[in-house]
């Protein structure tokens, strides 16, 4: 029986955190991310976890960075100038293999920007937080049981590929306060993922030592098995290497282990990239993700009220992006797709990537305000 | 059927809990609510806007659409004049007279009821906090949007149960008050 609960996506994702198997929280409050962090105050104590208000941004993910090293599932959340101050940490959980969830609830930005207000504008910044290469995973929640549902499924991610995995969240969906239809508990728990653990002889134990496309095997540490965890690249035991061939496998497998299988399996798991809404018999497409596709469902129903017949495909897993079903709506709809989003079109520019036009429309909008589905509407009509 | 309410005040006024209070009790009574508030960065004294949707049947777009709203109550003229364009002609607007000022033109093209509602809490009542409870039991008795006992009990389950009496208190003046400014 699934369960029914009344609450705010920020509380439904550190709840979900928690029946994920999540034991360690740490981060620094920050609107609008804040009330993730209060939850894990909350929650983490009476399941025997540990939640630790850091001194700053910086501080909440290395503590975090260090918990899931030594085994246990952390998470950390904040809002976009706290993934600026992460932006380090972050890379070395990514040339490490550290799984990691991140929650940023977006607001408006650069830098302080607008505390308050609804922002979609850090997407880019989850797929590439840090320098160097790696490939980022990054789910968005587009509802308020997404917001649980999608932090368990970032958990499972993390582990399964060793890596940190962006949950984005928005001001609106954070915030707003509702009833989420949540899966059983049964359910969650039969899905969870734990990371590989290599249960050999601890002399043979080489955490890198991983065919190409597969993510290291790091067992918890104190466990009698050695480790060295470094941001430098590393040979198979986790030492230092400048070695060219071993820098270059480093890189093709850190990018391949999420990019390659993403595109042979098409997928990272079995759960869904995207939701498709009222496609079949559709003559108008929106793309629309996150909160932003809330109006974009109403926008759909107006529209088809009016003898419009439009469809929505929302992309739930942002990177990778859901290329092969982009590359389907850009054949099959032309120009009559509308990509909205509340930035200066970063999504945009990646289905400009993938479906190599850009005679598509866009709705963007930045300044720190939801798209009413009246805008939607009225965009379309003009592109019909 | 839908129903949009919006109340707006400045951050601190506690407009923000009657929102939540009236969403969840829709949602017990097997319905769909949601609450979104839109605030500034002021910790006290910003604008603030809280939409209230609720709709028998499931909901997504969490904000009010302009000029669809059927009620707002507002207790603070910056966010009144900011947001009174979202309620539709001839809708309900009730203000606290101390705090807003409504135009002439506002008066002809909504209904405007002014009830004193942060002097009630404070004198009446006898504590300023229960002014968004005061504002609740305007709100409904005036939309008729939520059964009365249901909305009581979610209200009460909200708040510790030392102030329940208090409370209560403040639900029955803000009743009485709302029948007497329709003149029932």
């Amino acid at each position: 029986m699934a369960r029914e609960v009344i609450s705010t996506g920020n509380e439904l994702s550190s709840m979900a955190a928690i029946d994920a198997g999540a034991r360690f929280f740490s981060g620094y409050p920050i609107t609008p991310s804040s009330e993730v962090m209060h939850v894990a105050s909350d929650l983490m104590p009476k399941v025997g976890g540990k939640f630790i208000q850091m001194e700053d941004e910086i501080a909440g993910i290395c503590a975090a960075i260090g918990a899931s090293a030594s085994g246990v599932k952390s998470y950390t959340a904040t809002s976009g100038p706290g993934i600026s101050l992460k932006a380090e940490q972050i890379g070395l959980a990514f040339i490490a293999e550290i799984p990691l969830v991140i929650v940023n609830v977006m607001r408006g930005g650069p830098s302080t920007g607008l505390p308050t207000r609804v922002s979609q504008a850090d997407i880019g910044q989850a797929q590439y937080p840090t320098h160097g290469d790696y490939a980022s995973i990054t789910l968005c929640a587009g509802s308020l049981s997404e917001c649980y549902t999608e932090t368990v499924r970032g958990f499972n991610l993390a582990e399964k590929y060793m890596t940190p995995v962006f949950v984005l969240l928005d001001e609106t969906i954070g915030h707003m306060h509702g009833k989420a239809i949540l899966p059983d508990l049964e359910e969650i728990e039969a899905s969870i993922v734990n990371r590989e653990v290599f249960e050999g002889d601890p002399a043979d134990y080489k955490p890198y030592d991983v065919p190409m496309n597969k993510p290291a095997v790091l067992n918890p540490m104190f466990q009698g098995y050695k480790y060295h965890v470094t941001g430098l690249h590393h040979g198979a035991e986790g030492f230092p290497t400048e070695d060219a061939e071993q820098c270059e496998f480093n890189i093709e497998r850190l990018v391949g282990k999420i990019n390659t299988i993403h595109l042979e399996n098409g997928g990272l798991d079995d759960l869904p990239d995207y939701e498709e809404v009222d496609l079949d018999d559709a003559e108008v497409c929106i793309i629309a993700y996150g909160s932003i596709a809330l109006g974009a469902y109403e926008a759909v129903k107006k529209l088809r009220s009016e003898g419009i017949k439009a469809g929505l495909l929302r992309p739930i897993m942002l990177w990778p992006s859901p290329v092969k079903k982009l590359e389907e709506i850009g054949e099959r709809f032309k120009d009559k797709i509308l990509v909205t989003e509340l930035n200066m079109g970063q999504y945009s520019k990646e289905v400009e990537r993938v479906i190599k036009r850009n005679d598509f429309t866009t709705l963007l909008k930045a300044n720190g305000r939801p798209i009413a589905p009246a805008e939607m509407v009225a965009k379309v009509k003009e592109m019909m | 059927m839908r129903h949009t309410l919006r109340f707006t005040g400045v951050g601190g006024q506690g407009v923000l809990l009657a929102g939540e209070i009236m969403a969840a009790c829709k949602i017990k009574n097997g319905g769909y609510g949601l609450k979104t508030a839109t605030y500034t960065s002021q910790v006290r004294g910003g604008a603030t806007v809280v939409d209230i949707t609720l709709d028998d049947d499931e909901i997504r777009y969490p904000y009010a659409n302009e000029g669809e709203i059927d009620f707002m109550l507002s207790v603070a003229d910056v966010s009144y004049q900011q947001f009174k364009n979202g309620v539709k002609p001839g809708g309900i607007i009730v203000v606290d007279p101390n705090l807003v000022t409504p135009t002439d033109e506002d008066r002809k093209k909504w209904t405007i009821y002014e009830i004193p509602i942060i002097t009630i809490a404070k004198e009446e009542v006898g504590n300023v906090i229960t002014q968004s409870v005061v504002a609740l039991a305007i709100t409904n008795t005036m939309t008729n949007v939520l059964p009365e006992e249901s909305l009581i009990e979610t209200m009460l389950s909200k708040v510790p149960p030392k102030v329940h009496a208090a409370n209560r208190k403040a639900y029955e003046l803000g009743k009485k008050y709302a029948l007497e400014a329709m003149g029932k």
